[in-house]
């Protein structure tokens, strides 16, 4: 049995009514509209993860809840949150709410993710007409469950926080306190819980008066017209590029090192089948479900499949409903990329997402070899750790970014989110100013990136020392091997990580020195105080021969130490005079032509 | 004796003076001298006929800083930082710019990592020493920096925002190695949280530092070659000058500068015609800059971003910019939709109208086609009609449209963009822009601004007599200003006033210093205070005024609070009293008031303004339109639309149904149907 989901927005072939001049003009009013939003919860929200981090998505959506507009915030929750509009759509008549009625949820298993992710959901009227909706979705701090931030790598749900089934928690403008108070005695950080929720409403309301004001302006009837218009427009767009990927069938793998329950890796298959303007993503094949916190719930593995597309098929289109149209994805009914309740589902907007993306890029590099950039370290590498010390416990977060893959024209970005999300990093004097840690480092690593003729970005290393007592989950992954290249192009290191103290330092995830590997993924890592969490982020997978990299680049990355001596000889055949200041030409020859042998697989 | 204004920008260097004794005014306008910019600047003074010893003052504005930091045209720049935080400038905040784009790269970091150095030391977010300054390390960079040519280094410590004592220590040791060497530190430069904007602040400082030297060393040479003995004063960021001597030491104040010219003309309009909130924009060849002036102040922002991800930590004009001129290019994208711009047909080749090779349409060969513009540009030069037509022409069979509605249909799209960029200056601080009186600068803007206006439900556009040179007119109507700020961390529920005031009376004396060196006697000299707050627990701090007059007392903090919550729900549109205000540091601007242009318009010469009629297409019709020169019509006259103004330097489109009138300062107020 396979579960089909296809996303047709019944708008397609839809007749261009409104002019092309106020066509324009709306487009961008409805980006502006959702831009707002974003820019409103930053600045006034209250916990780390969304002010700090940003790790909150924004969008708005039409009259029949599809996708209308987006803010450029984290592309695994935009392209999830129609599941959970429809979510709620299903519980609560739409017809029937109100000006100032505010929906929320975060069930996994009924159009939401992960349960840190809550959904906000707004009806936008005008004059007793409703004209769109504001959707608002943000990472919230800690949710409660057995772990900080739910990161309790359980075996169950019920260990990962509060599950809020689709719920109105504004009626016409009045809080329901009743939900309030069940929050606020859920999570470990209720002292964020109301002025969070402030901002969600300025951003649900900053884009209602957007709207009102355009629907005042050019009435209502054209308004809608555009909206329908306008999703039609980016599915023509969509489709002109999927026509431009040769038709075929295309297959790729990769892999979660592990549930966090098993050392067992789990494997995401993807057949993509390309014929003419349709696209279909096919996981038959991918791991059953498993015991650990990386199934991935419908919304989430659909997410991933949405923004993977989205970057070779019309990576400049509005973005809309229209983009998902043509694709359709079909996934086994016990498959870990579709989850059922009460499977754990924490890690699977970092992990899960970040591997489905990866394997939908690998499978596209055998259809357009010469337009695929090659994977990024594809996870986020998110902790959340507590610190206490005598004055109580504190919670903080971050997200350890690895770099890009390298594309046909340049090499990755270093040190950049994942394409999962667009958050941003903690920065250390923030952190340290509300809890007990030092920042001791977060750099560039020296060679993190996959070598290639446009070689990967570079990940990072990062260090935190607990001045208390330290309890740190994390979700990771890419700690057995690398980010893959392609083309011909080599995978970047394996992740790792340590606890440093001040005698010895030992690998708690990833391999260790004697080869052996060590299961990270737990809620609970513990530090002494004094001790450090090092964790080394991996680059970006290579693409192209690195033989055939411009040595003067490769002099270039050594000078500025991106890459090592050794490296630039070892997987470049780069050699440099004995000051290594400048090439040397003949030598870095006949190195070259001494891996050229060497290398199992000649370029592609 | 002259009060001259200079603005060089991207493709005109413009002049505005006024004679302190006879009230005479000039402009001027000449090509901006790409290679040596001060050379234009001497240029345009000579053409105006003002002799350099006549000169009293000389105000400044140039885009070298902004240049020179786009282009990363600088010589190279080292950086000196706390071990583990080698890449905070390359890593910036981790995000990038295009949500689903495969191939893009970030900006390229001001300072280059082998130039980018670490030393072992640390301080605690409560400015205790958690490892002291590893003085050997410092001595070895110290030596290894001075064994390059490298002269310019930006010393960023981790928490040195709240004490700069180990950077000034570094700084001491790179000094003593290199006393001929420019070293910024970057706590004492600006004591702002989080790392990466004060970072890249104090990198951008260093990294001009030896630019700005050599540029204002040349300009002054030459000024003083020519017998100047006046005082030369610079434009800065936040919209008001210092001294050219202030300027070398502080060129991370120079960036964007530029239009703040344009926004001190604004606020002068503010005074002069008694509209009380005014909303500025600017039309260039390649972009549109807008700002607003509420009740005639303009606003000041901390989050300005010189490229993806490189924040400047400087109070600057809030000033929004899209881009959208002029020289916009029109285009059909992959779905069939019109497009115009971001991407400009730039100076070179420009539009298709100046013959100089362009082929793709442009906005102003649009507005050539419609009759809004003249072929021959008053005389100054001849527009290839032709050209334009057969540019317009290709996007119009791409979009099965007519030639002239294509045309209009670009400049209205034009106008939109520009409609968007005022609606996020405007909207983002929670205001209506409804209630504002839009003023048009630059030589594009009187040609868009009814359109704009319409575009935003703006009844009323004022056309100042200067607009062409608005930026130059703007420098000379400019007071001095320096913003300071301390870090200063505290609930408002348990400040010390006392403490605070200690802190602002500090301030304020620094300040007071700047201005008496600047050459202000203290009758002139005016302090504005503010705190920059937000609620317990939140991470963005807002701007609030400090009530003037007296010192701070528990009802001022009271007083404080009200207006935090009131200034929140303005910003964010929700405030709540469930929430606690908080103090994160506080603010003086220091304003030096100087010599304004009289009110009278005596320099003012009537006479015959029309110049017959021509065809213009608006709304889908040719309609035979009245034109007028701008330069000599009288005060008091009406005006009604469709016309057409034309100016030395600018051209003002009234659209059909539209009514104007020219104020006594010559300024065309219209009010919109």
């Amino acid at each position: 049995m396979s579960q089909i989901i296809t996303a047709e927005t019944g708008l397609s072939g839809t007749p261009d009514q409104v002019d092309p001049v106020t066509f324009e003009v709306l487009r961008s009013l409805f980006d502006y509209a959702a831009a707002r939003m974003s820019s409103i919860l930053q600045r006034s929200s209250f916990s780390q993860i969304l002010a700090d981090n940003v790790d909150f998505s924004n969008a708005i959506y039409d009259a029949e809840l599809r996708l209308l507009a987006q803010a450029a915030n984290c592309p695994v929750h935009l392209a999830a949150m129609h599941f959970s509009a429809k979510a709620l759509a299903a519980k609560f008549d739409i017809e029937r709410l109100e000006e100032g009625d505010i929906l929320v949820v975060n069930d996994p298993y009924n159009g939401g993710t992960h349960i840190n992710d809550l959904t906000f959901m707004m009806p936008i009227m005008h004059k007793g007409r409703r004209i769109a909706f504001a959707v608002s979705r943000g990472h919230w701090m800690d949710l409660g469950g057995g772990a900080a931030g739910g990161l309790a790598g359980s075996n169950h749900v019920a260990a990962e926080g509060l599950r809020v089934p689709p719920l109105k928690i504004f009626r016409a403008g009045k809080p329901n306190e009743d939900v309030f108070d069940i929050l606020l005695a859920n999570s470990r950080t209720p002292q964020f819980i109301r002025g969070d929720l402030q901002a969600h409403l300025g951003a649900l309301r900053g884009a209602e008066r957007e709207m009102q004001r355009a629907a005042e302006r050019y009435g209502t009837d054209l308004l809608l017209a555009a909206m329908r218009q306008l999703i039609a427009y980016t599915e023509r767009i969509s489709r002109k590029g999927i026509e431009a990927i040769p038709d075929g069938v295309y297959e790729a793998e990769d892999w979660a090192d592990t549930d966090g329950q098993t050392d067992d890796p789990v494997k995401v298959k993807v057949t993509i089948k390309v014929e003419g303007s349709d696209i279909t993503v096919d996981f038959e094949g991918s791991d059953r479900a498993v015991v650990g916190a990386i199934n991935s719930p419908v919304a989430n593995t659909a997410a991933a499949v949405y923004y993977a597309l989205q970057f070779f098929v019309g990576p400049d289109a509005p973005a809309n409903a229209g983009m998902f149209a043509p694709i359709r994805i079909v996934l086994p009914d016990d498959c870990w990329l579709n989850a059922k309740w009460p499977m754990p589902v924490v890690n699977c907007t970092c992990i899960t997402a970040g591997k489905v993306a990866a394997a939908v890029w690998q499978a596209l590099a055998k259809a357009i070899p010469g337009q695929i950039i090659a994977p990024t370290f594809a996870d986020a590498n998110w902790f959340m750790a507590t610190v206490t010390t005598n004055s109580g416990t504190t919670l903080f977060t971050d997200i350890l970014s690895g770099g890009w893959g390298g594309t046909p024209f340049h090499d990755g970005m270093s040190v950049t989110m994942d394409p999962l999300g667009n958050c941003l990093n903690t920065p250390a004097e923030s952190a340290e100013l509300m809890h007990r840690i030092v920042y001791e480092r977060f750099d560039l690593l020296q060679d993190s990136g996959g070598a290639g003729r446009n070689r990967g970005g570079l990940g990072s290393a990062f260090e935190v020392r607990f001045l208390g007592h330290g309890t740190l989950g994390i979700e990771t992954s890419r700690t057995r091997s690398g980010s893959p290249g392609v083309n011909g192009g080599d995978t970047s290191p394996a992740q790792r990580m340590l606890r440093i103290g001040p005698k010895k330092s030992q690998v708690i995830g990833g391999l260790a020195a004697d080869g052996s590997w060590k299961n990270p993924i737990s809620g609970t890592h513990a530090f002494a105080p004094g001790e450090v969490f090092r964790f080394e982020a991996t680059g970006g997978g290579g693409w192209g021969n690195p033989l055939e990299r411009d040595p003067a680049a490769v002099l270039d990355d050594v000078l500025d130490e991106y890459v090592s001596r050794e490296a630039a000889n070892s997987q470049y055949g780069v050699v440099l005079s004995a000051d290594g200041l400048r090439l040397d030409p003949q030598a870095t020859a006949a190195r070259r032509a001494e891996l050229s042998r060497e290398r199992r697989n000649p370029h592609a | 004796m002259w009060r001259v204004g200079v603005d060089v920008g991207g493709t005109f260097t413009d002049l505005f003076a006024w004679h302190e004794g006879t009230g005479e005014r000039r402009t001027c306008k000449v090509l901006t001298t790409k290679n040596d910019r001060s050379e234009g600047v001497l240029a345009v003074i000579a053409d105006a006929g003002i002799p350099l010893a006549g000169m009293s003052v000389l105000v400044h504005g140039t885009t070298t800083a902004t240049n020179a930091l786009i282009e990363r045209s600088y010589p190279e720049a080292a950086l000196v930082t706390t071990e583990g935080f080698r890449d905070v400038l390359e890593i910036g905040r981790m995000h990038r710019e295009f949500l689903y784009r495969p191939y893009q790269t970030k900006p390229s970091p001001l300072i280059r990592r082998r130039h980018r150095f670490t030393v072992d030391e640390r301080l605690s977010a409560q400015g205790e020493t958690v490892r002291p300054l590893d003085v050997g390390a410092a001595r070895a960079v110290a030596g290894r920096i001075a064994a390059t040519p490298i002269r310019s280094i930006a010393v960023c410590f981790i928490n040195s925002y709240v004490t700069s004592r180990h950077e000034r220590a570094m700084c001491d040791i790179l000094q003593d190695a290199m006393p001929d060497a420019d070293v910024v530190c970057s706590g004492d430069l600006r004591p702002v949280f989080r790392e990466h904007g004060r970072f890249t602040t104090a990198a951008i400082a260093a990294c001009l530092m030896p630019v700005m030297r050599d540029y204002f060393d040349q300009l002054e040479r030459r000024l003083a070659d020519g017998g100047f003995g006046g005082r030369l004063l610079i434009l800065k960021s936040n919209g008001g000058m210092m001294s050219a001597r202030f300027a070398r030491h502080h060129p991370e104040e120079l960036i964007e500068s530029g239009p703040a010219g344009g926004v001190a003309y604004a606020a002068h309009l503010c005074r002069s015609t008694g509209f009380r909130d005014i909303l500025h924009t600017d039309v260039g060849g390649t972009s549109f800059d807008t700002s607003i002036l509420p009740g005639g102040e303009p606003l000041v922002t901390r989050q300005y971003e010189l490229e993806w991800d490189v924040p400047v930590m400087v109070p600057m004009l809030d000033i929004r910019s899209v881009g959208a001129g002029g020289g916009s290019v029109a285009w059909v994208d992959d779905g069939g939709s019109l497009r115009v711009g971001p991407r400009s047909a730039g100076s070179e080749p420009g539009p298709a109208c100046y013959g100089r090779g362009g082929t793709e349409a442009t906005v102003t060969d649009a507005n050539l086609l419609l009759g809004r513009l003249h072929p021959s540009l008053g005389g100054k030069f001849a527009l290839d009609v032709a050209a334009a037509r057969r540019a317009v022409q290709t996007v119009a069979d791409a979009m099965g449209m007519s030639l002239l509605e294509a045309a209009e249909g670009i400049v209205r799209i034009g106008c939109e963009t520009m409609a968007h960029a005022v609606k996020a200056a405007i909207s983002s601080r929670g205001r209506d822009p409804r209630d504002f009186v839009l003023a048009s600068f630059g030589g594009a803007g009187p040609m868009h601004a009814c359109f704009v206006a319409q575009a935003l439900s703006i009844p009323r556009v004022v056309v100042p007599a200067y607009a062409g040179v608005a930026s130059a007119f703007g420098a000379t109507a400019m007071d001095i200003r320096h913003d300071i700020e301390a870090f200063h961390y505290s609930p408002v529920s348990s400040a010390d006033p006392a403490r605070i005031e200690a802190i602002l009376a500090g301030l304020q004396a620094e300040g007071h210093a700047r201005l008496a060196a600047d050459g202000i006697t203290p009758d002139r000299m005016r302090f504005i205070r503010s705190a920059q707050m937000r609620y317990v627990g939140q991470t963005y701090e807002i701007t609030v005024p400090l009530p003037e007059g007296g010192a701070l007392d528990a009802a001022g903090l009271e007083r404080l609070g009200s207006e935090f919550h009131e200034t929140h729900r303005i910003e964010y549109g929700v405030a709540s009293d469930d929430f606690f205000p908080e103090i994160v540091s506080l603010g003086v601007a220091a304003i030096g008031v100087t010599t304004r242009l009289p009110d009278t318009a005596a320099a003012v010469v009537n006479g015959d303004a029309s110049r017959g009629t021509r065809p213009v297409y608006f709304d889908g019709h040719w309609h035979d339109v009245s034109v007028h020169d701008g330069e000599v019509m009288g005060v008091g006259t009406d005006l009604s639309g469709p016309a057409i103004i034309e100016y030395a330097h600018a051209i003002a489109v009234m659209p059909p149904g539209a009514t104007g009138r020219i104020d006594r300062d010559r300024n065309l107020i219209v009010t919109l149907a």
